[in-house]
């Protein structure tokens, strides 16, 4: 059964209906982890996209060979050898980026939104389906992580990608890591008030 | 069944083709991932000599590695360096070894092909050939001696110490009195913000210029750091230029004092500073029986 | 009822493997051996001995185990009353984290020479506390996030998924160790780490599942629901990647697991008893649910950040 939607609605879904930061509230470990600078947000997101692309791709192209029972763990397989690809590509050609992000490119594989994304979409859609949707889910991923880091690294180091803007540090606890709770609530709870306005306009109209 | 053997064998097959993917990309990225490993060090270690991109090295500074090993055998144990020769045809190295008391105990020459030395697999089997049977090595760790031209320039030292969270992985740069060239803190575990401090300028670069003496005696203070010394050791940040007669002026002016301790992180400065004196005092007191022995026994090294 | 039975016993064995080494070492001129200060070892003698020699700091020879060249000296000894009880004290502090060893020559025949070293089944306790309070899982270091805030709601729920979670962990995790020891380290196929691990993980947890299935379906009823959400719990497998890269023995990852079970059942349950007064309480229609949960466990991740730097060993 193909999906109705066009590659860009897929992509642009991703992003913001199906947020899955925002919205389908998965992966947070890293969000609160490391979204402390919008460097770091950008580069587990372009490790996600790769998983989540490459994992979708793969399941797309041997959707009718798998068999029902071992779904799951063939799923398993899949995101955990494209993780130990994406996890030594980093450590061999961007060592400090790697080095910052410590131990959460490994986690990649426990990210409930790969395996949930490969079960409710890939193994039913057609590869190019599967492959904008990738797309979407993983810069959706990404924005969030990167949103996360902009306000945490403005507030908390007064710096944007490294750039002094602020020179001075305004609230150093946000780069704390126990921030990333605040940081996501706080989120979290705008987006969703921007929602019941948005509704509320509708069904005022 | 029919159904089991179908998924016990495209489990397989999947099991097959992942371990190739994962194989192919190991293969790949691991020659990449070691000589970014080596850049790094180079550039770390240039960097605490002064040079770098804008100021390269010159062609006649080279970097010699000494290795130290536990030596032991039975129930004794001695210290025993990997040390590169001078010799007619070619450089080799010789493993000298020292009883724990200083006495000169042997030599044997181990033969290394060119590049091999890094390896550490491939040393310690070298190694391990030349004593013969019956001793078993433990490495201790490596320094590097820097020469320019022949004459001692500098010794870089590496160490690992204790923090306040877990460990911290340091790289010192002494001179030939023993005198704190730079310190470079390459890897630790401290909070952000507050002991993460410890890699900034205004903290490291303290050590800068303090006398082997003054380092037996360092001590950390908890009073803040004055600002004129603040924009001393970080001459690149802050707004307005400072000369560097200004620069040393006040390095001469605060030579002599204690450290100033990071703002919230104590424990983290008192950490690296007796890191930091056990690093140099261990060097200084071991590179003294080194060089005795080394004159002694007429063993022509290239530093 | 023999499984109870069996509990008393076990400790008692755990009690005595751990004791028994102590007593073995108390023959000999050396009773005991420990750190005091931080400057400070304290050696107790089975016996007086004289108190001119032992009283002598030429006669002691202390060195940290990996630096046998460099000497420490002892700047004097202070005896006890009964001589029994020699204090060495030191000029500089210790680094207590590394064994030390001892030698003390003319006091007895031949020198006697031992280890002094911080009590190991302190430092596995102390990974123990470390992984249930100082680095818990989900409140200092992140991770486990998406099952804890989708579990986290109830009291019962929460001590479901904790107590099944803790079970998984401890199975995998020993496991884990054993093919890493054996399997990975001596072959250098490191790079098989997260495959092999999380493949651990699905085994056990089908594992876990079946054998619950048929022995006790009553908690099966209770438990199993939450099994197939351990898979999605970071935590099941940052726990094998830190003891494959601290290269932990089999003891320490028994301690490192139980930690980490014990730390998520203890986030999970403060939380959940949190969560449920919060159902009554007035709040803002934005932040209902979800992002109130965040705000919340910021707050508890604030208060365990008042654990770090903990040493109690």
């Amino acid at each position: 059964m193909a999906t109705d939607k066009t590659n860009l609605q897929l992509v642009v879904n991703g992003i913001l209906n199906e947020n899955p930061i925002f919205r389908l509230v998965l992966s947070m470990c890293p969000a609160v982890g490391i979204s402390t600078t919008v460097m770091n947000g950008f580069m587990l997101g372009i490790a996600v996209l790769f998983v989540q692309v490459f994992s979708s791709c793969t399941i797309a192209i041997f959707k009718n060979k798998i068999h029902p029972r071992i779904r799951i763990p063939t799923y398993t397989l899949t995101i955990a050898t494209w993780v130990t690809v994406i996890d030594m590509v980093l450590a061999a050609y961007l060592p400090e980026a790697y080095a910052r992000m410590g131990i959460f490119v490994k986690l990649i594989v426990a990210f409930a939104i790969i395996t949930m994304r490969l079960e409710m979409f890939a193994c039913k859609e057609s590869v190019t389906a599967s492959f904008w949707d990738g797309i979407g889910m993983g810069l959706g991923f990404m924005f969030g992580m990167m949103a996360l880091g902009f306000v945490r690294e403005l507030l908390g180091l007064g710096t944007i990608l490294g750039y002094d803007v602020l020179g001075f540090k305004p609230l150093l606890f946000f780069v704390l890591p126990f921030a990333g709770f605040f940081c996501v609530g706080l989120m979290m709870g705008f987006f969703n008030w921007i929602e019941l306005r948005y509704k509320r306009a509708k069904q005022g109209a | 069944m029919k159904d089991i053997a179908t998924i016990i064998f495209r489990l397989t097959i999947s099991c097959l083709l992942a371990g190739l993917v994962m194989g192919a990309a190991f293969v790949f990225t691991n020659k990449a991932k070691l000589h970014n490993a080596e850049q790094r060090e180079q550039q770390v270690m240039l960097g605490l000599l002064g040079y770098s991109a804008a100021a390269p090295a010159p062609e006649t500074l080279a970097l010699h590695p000494l290795h130290r090993y536990i030596v032991t055998s039975g129930e004794t144990s001695a210290i025993g360096y990997l040390v590169p020769v001078k010799g007619r045809e070619q450089a080799g190295a010789v493993f000298v070894e020292i009883s724990l008391d200083g006495a000169f105990l042997g030599q044997q020459p181990v033969s290394l092909a060119a590049g091999q030395a890094a390896e550490a697999g491939a040393r310690d089997a070298a190694i391990a050939a030349a004593l013969g049977a019956g001793k078993s090595l433990r490495y201790a760790d490596q320094t590097i001696i820097v020469t320019e031209a022949g004459k001692r320039r500098a010794y870089l030292l590496s160490g690992e110490f204790p923090g306040f969270k877990t460990f911290i992985d340091v790289v010192l740069a002494l001179d030939p009195a023993f005198t704190v060239l730079g310190l470079e803190i390459m890897e630790h575990e401290e909070d952000p913000g507050l002991g993460g401090e410890i890699v900034q300028g205004y903290f490291k670069n303290q050590f800068q210029g303090k006398t082997f003496e003054a380092l037996k005696k360092l001590g950390v203070v908890k009073t803040p750091l004055p600002e004129e010394y603040r924009r001393a050791l970080e001459p690149a940040k802050g707004g307005e230029a400072i000369s560097p007669e200004e620069i040393a002026r006040v390095q001469a002016l605060y030579q002599d004092k204690d450290i100033y301790a990071l703002t919230g992180a104590t424990i983290s400065s008192r950490a690296v500073t007796s890191g930091v004196k056990a690093i140099a005092g261990k060097f200084a007191y071991r590179l003294a029986i080194l060089d005795k022995v080394l004159a002694e026994q007429h063993i022509a090294v290239p530093f | 009822m023999r499984q109870t039975a069996m509990i008393p016993r076990v400790l008692i064995a755990l009690v005595l493997f751990f004791l028994v080494p102590g007593v073995v070492l108390a023959e000999g001129l050396v009773a005991g051996k420990d750190f005091g200060e931080a400057n400070e070892i304290i050696v107790t003698f089975s016996q007086s001995p004289d108190r001119q020699t032992a009283g002598d700091p030429a006669n002691y020879t202390v060195y940290e185990e990996q630096d046998p060249d460099i000497r420490l000296g002892a700047e004097r000894i202070v005896l006890s009353e009964d001589g029994r009880t020699a204090t060495l004290v030191f000029a500089e502090p210790l680094n207590t984290t590394k064994p030390h060893v001892v030698t003390i020559a003319n006091v007895a025949p031949g020198a006697e020479s031992f280890r002094v070293t911080k009590p190991y089944l302190g430092y596995l306790v102390t990974i123990l506390i470390s992984a249930l309070l100082i680095n818990n899982f989900v409140f200092t270091k992140y991770l486990g996030l998406c099952v804890f805030f989708g579990t986290s709601k109830r009291k019962d729920t929460a001590k479901g998924m904790g107590v099944t979670f803790t079970i998984v962990m401890v199975v995998s995790a020993i496991m884990s160790w054993f093919f890493y020891q054996f399997i990975l380290k001596p072959f250098d196929l490191n790079f098989l780490q997260i495959v092999i691990f999380i493949g651990l993980v699905s085994l056990t947890v089908q594992a876990v599942d079946t054998v619950l299935r048929k022995v006790n379906p009553i908690l099966f009823n209770a438990f199993g629901v939450y099994l197939v959400l351990v898979i999605a719990n970071c935590v099941i497998i940052a726990v094998p990647l830190i003891l494959a890269d601290n290269e932990y023995n089999f003891f320490e990852t028994f301690m490192l697991s139980l930690g980490a079970g014990g730390g998520f059942l203890l986030a999970l349950y403060l939380m959940s008893s949190v969560r449920e007064r919060m159902e009554l309480a007035n709040v803002p229609r934005s932040f209902r649910g979800v992002p109130i949960a965040f705000i919340v466990a910021g707050q508890f991740a604030l208060a365990f950040l008042g654990f770090s730097g903990l040493n109690i060993f």
